[in-house]
């Protein structure tokens, strides 16, 4: 038997403290994000990216693969816009209000068909999503306000009363909550869950031997993806001043989707990077076309093709396989 | 509500019902066979039908007939298909199952582009076939020619596609090959083409869907989308890999449709999807079951 | 009585996988079931386990009745199974692979404490290791294990649940006459020295007989034999029906 002491040892290699470096380092490089691109654009890639770093957790680390996501992000999204329109909350409350819609809308889905396999989820999921589109556009559209989305929310943002007009302003509001959703996730993905989430993917029937109720777990899974859709919808409304129908379109969805692979799904950083990439390769081709959604589709389709693992998930491979080499070299040493 | 209104007109509402809910099933019928053979979820269906749409445009200008325009949106439509899954689904296959189908989501993406180039973003119509214009007055109904001819159409497309895999000696391959593609190799039947050939069955297929909805329609680049959840939709309650399935579920979810336009204009778009969600509520894994492999 | 089944049937459309076996395991027993292909060891396996729900007749662990329990809840009433084609994660590390298993049981919900600060759990994933021998390779993505280290690591994983009743379904599988041997010597020590209670599928009759306290021979769904290895092995009809089978291993 090995002494108690060897054993902390040995924990301290086979898994370091984690720090949160990775966090800290990312919020330092969004902090000068907007002096060296847009504002506009840095603030839609915030957006974005804590609609992705949500959706990654299904699809990257659970495996769950939802096509209707735009129905949180829209979600959340009118209903931060309805509270602040006709309630006149401020808007945190908007957001949170958002939120929580979100979030119940999760639960709702999540019970009907999270316990369908795979392919079955995708598609009523993607159903799910027009559904909402649908009601937007015309049954609701009195309140909706349909075709033109809603407008006249708000006449300006305000925090406490600080104004939030500038867009420098805001931007810097939706970094803190990114950079909380960035910690958070972290968090969570070193977390007793976060490791069952990675588990899942890898191998369900051998999570359930293990004693996993895989069905609640991608149920809660869901809910905490929808619960980042809609606070990614809430913020949209916040910059964008307006509801666009396209919010619950089913190309956002689609759009959620392409980012997150081309970045890397089940990478920390991958949502980020696939976002900055996909919004920097829409606006470029938009400038010579208005057909971008051909090159971009035709882009993700190579990417499937050669690149299954997206930007980061290529490189963390690379990293990976070439530790594997090492440490396989180091224990034959030791024999 | 529904009893205010006379008989003929709710008789009138079902014929319509049946003449789109036709389109739906052979839809659906085409996923079906896609997936059971490849276990990929085509979600690029909708696409290859509107590509079929086109084809007929297409071919009706030039020929100025509709039975040749039906004819080469299927083989035109099926080897793009054959192409398509040559090309892009063979070096995905065995890898990881979340690929093909997001490579085919990509393709949902990018193809109504391709269209909105070559023809721009308005629609293009085609007239009824002249011997199937017009409407024919049955008791106190009339009935459009068309949406008749697209019923009895869809019926002897079923009955030749059930006779095709029941009888002929691929068809029985395919059922075969869909139950355990394993077996199939040992007995030294080349696999590879044949979920080649299913693959461009399954879209010619969605092709032919595209192809007999033009006229009701005109052909427009995003007609896809709505055609691939309709297709969608009528899966989720009928099952995947079930040609019953495809059927009841596809009727089922076109009469529904005609109805809710019928009573409530403005839930038109939504119904098809609380149908959905009502089933799944009643009955979790569809009206059917989930059948095919897991 | 620890595990039992009373006439338990499994038919899988007019084939007859299972047909009414009682099976029966003591406290610290290590039971082996074998029997030719297809005479449904694995199959009466599943129905333990609570992967297939039974056609006829009933399960019990400790005069509970689990027959239609889903494996998730079997697993956690304390049987875990492991899988004839191996199951591990196979993109994490082998230090991993253990300790998702052992904390199924009670901090997987737990989403804001990170895992390196629960050191009894990731000490007891280490003590699993070495139990299976794998401590050297505690770092390695498990995809990069030989098939053999597979094997031994999903019994680490089927430990780790700190189950009463473990299920080992072909733990041999693919393994050479040398690497059996050493695997038999482990699953024997688990038995002995963790007092175990262990049933084991084999399709191979000697790997059994060394190591078993009783056997079950199957055929065609139907029990054909029980009793210790000398009883079973003076069988006639087991002899006629395992004449000319399998790989022979001496231990």
């Amino acid at each position: 038997m090995k002494q108690a002491t060897d054993k902390k040892a040995m924990l301290t290699d086979v898994e370091p403290k984690p720090r949160a470096t990775i966090v800290w380092g990312t919020a330092l490089v969004l902090v000068a994000l907007p002096f060296v691109i847009s504002v506009p654009l840095s603030t839609e890639i915030l957006i974005w990216t804590i609609f992705g770093l949500g959706f990654n957790l299904l699809l990257g680390y659970t495996g769950v693969l939802s096509f209707g996501h735009a129905a949180y992000f829209g979600l959340g999204a009118y209903s931060a816009g309805l509270a602040i329109k006709y309630w006149q909350v401020d808007i945190l409350t908007g957001i949170a209000v958002g939120v929580v819609a979100s979030m119940l809308l999760a639960c709702f889905i999540g019970a009907l068909a999270i316990r369908r396999r795979g392919v079955y989820f995708a598609m009523i999921s993607l159903a799910f999503g027009q559904m909402l589109y649908f009601t937007a556009l015309s049954p609701l559209k009195e309140i909706t306000r349909g075709e033109d989305g809603l407008t006249h929310i708000m006449a300006t943002v305000n925090l406490f009363s600080v104004s939030l007009d500038k867009p420098k302003h805001l931007y810097y509001f939706v970094l803190a909550i990114t950079v909380v959703m960035l910690y958070l996730t972290w968090r969570i993905l070193q977390s007793p869950f976060g490791k069952m989430l990675q588990a899942f993917r890898e191998n369900e029937e051998r999570a359930k031997a293990c004693g996993y109720n895989t069905t609640l777990v991608k149920f809660f899974s869901l809910v905490l993806s929808g619960l980042y859709g809609g606070l990614a919808g809430a913020l949209n409304t916040l910059y964008l001043g307006y509801v666009p129908l396209t919010s619950l379109f089913w190309l956002t969805s689609g759009t959620i989707v392409m980012m997150t692979v081309l970045g890397g799904r089940g990478t920390f950083l991958g949502p980020l990077v696939g976002v900055a990439v996909f919004l920097f390769l829409q606006n470029t081709i938009s400038l010579f076309t208005p057909r971008w959604e051909l090159f971009v589709g035709a882009i993700f389709v190579v990417i499937i093709l050669i690149f299954p693992g997206g930007i980061m998930g290529t490189l963390r491979e690379k990293y990976l396989s070439r530790k594997m080499v090492k440490l396989q070299n180091k224990a034959a040493d030791f024999q | 509500m529904i009893s205010d209104i006379p008989l003929n007109v709710i008789l009138m509402q079902l014929f319509f019902g049946l003449a789109l809910g036709s389109i739906f099933v052979i839809m659906a019928s085409g996923l079906s066979i896609i997936y059971g053979l490849l276990d990929v979820v085509n979600f690029a269906h909708g696409a290859f039908a509107m590509l079929g749409a086109y084809v007929v445009f297409c071919a009706v200008s030039l020929s100025g007939n509709f039975a040749v325009g039906i004819v080469s949106a299927i083989v035109i439509v099926a080897l793009i298909g054959a192409l398509v899954e040559v090309v892009l689904l063979k070096p995905l296959y065995g890898k990881d199952p979340l690929l093909p189908l997001l490579l085919t989501f990509g393709l949902a993406v990018a193809i109504p582009d391709v269209i909105k180039i070559a023809f721009g973003l308005i629609g293009k119509a085609v007239a009824y076939p002249a011997a199937f214009s017009g409407a024919t007055k049955v008791g106190p109904l009339i009935l459009s020619n068309y949406r008749m001819f697209i019923i009895v159409f869809t019926l002897a497309v079923l009955i030749s596609l059930w006779i095709f895999l029941k009888k002929s000696d691929l068809g029985m391959i395919i059922r075969a090959a869909t139950q355990d593609s394993l077996m199939v190799q040992v007995l030294g039947i080349n696999t590879s083409r044949i979920w080649t050939i299913g693959f461009a069955l399954g879209v010619g297929l969605a092709a032919l869907a595209g192809a007999i909805a033009v006229p009701m329609m005109s052909a427009t680049p995003d007609m896809g989308v709505e055609m691939t959840m309709g297709a969608f939709v009528v899966t989720v309650v009928g099952g995947l890999g079930s040609l019953g399935g495809a059927i009841v579920g596809g009727l089922l979810i076109g009469v529904i449709v005609a109805f809710t336009a019928l009573v409530a204009g403005e839930y038109s778009n939504v119904a098809m999807y609380f149908c959905m969600a009502v089933i799944l509520l009643i009955r979790p894994r569809g009206l059917f079951g989930e059948s095919g492999r897991e | 009585m620890l595990l039992r089944t009373d006439k338990v049937s499994k038919h899988f459309g007019g084939i007859h996988a299972v047909d009414g076996v009682d099976f029966t395991l003591r406290q610290g027993q290590l039971k082996s079931i074998i029997g030719p292909n297809g005479a449904g060891k694995t199959t009466l396996f599943n129905l333990i386990a609570g992967v297939y729900l039974a056609t006829n007749g009933k399960v019990f662990f400790k005069d509970r009745d689990i027959t239609n329990l889903s494996l998730h809840k079997t697993s956690r009433l304390g049987i875990t199974k492991t899988y004839q084609i191996t199951h591990i994660f196979p993109n994490l590390t082998v230090f991993e692979n253990v300790r998702i298993s052992a904390q199924s049981r009670n901090t997987a919900f737990n989403f804001w404490r990170t895992t390196h600060s629960f050191s009894a759990l990731n000490e007891r994933a280490l003590d699993i290791l070495e139990q299976v021998e794998l401590l050297d390779k505690r770092s390695l993505l498990a995809s990069t294990l030989s098939h053999g280290e597979r094997r031994y690591l999903e019994i680490g994983i089927a430990l780790a649940t700190e189950p009463e009743v473990l299920l080992l379904d072909e733990p041999t599988a693919g393994m050479s006459c040398a690497e059996t041997n050493l695997c038999a010597e482990l699953i024997k020590k688990l038995n002995k020295e963790l007092k175990l209670s262990i049933v084991l599928v084999e399709h191979d009759m000697s790997v059994v007989m060394g190591i078993s306290d009783e056997i079950l021979v199957l055929n065609e769904g139907r029990t054909l034999a029980e009793g210790t290895p000398i009883e079973v092995s003076d069988n006639e009809e087991v002899q006629r029906v395992y004449l000319g089978e399998g790989k022979a291993c001496s231990a």
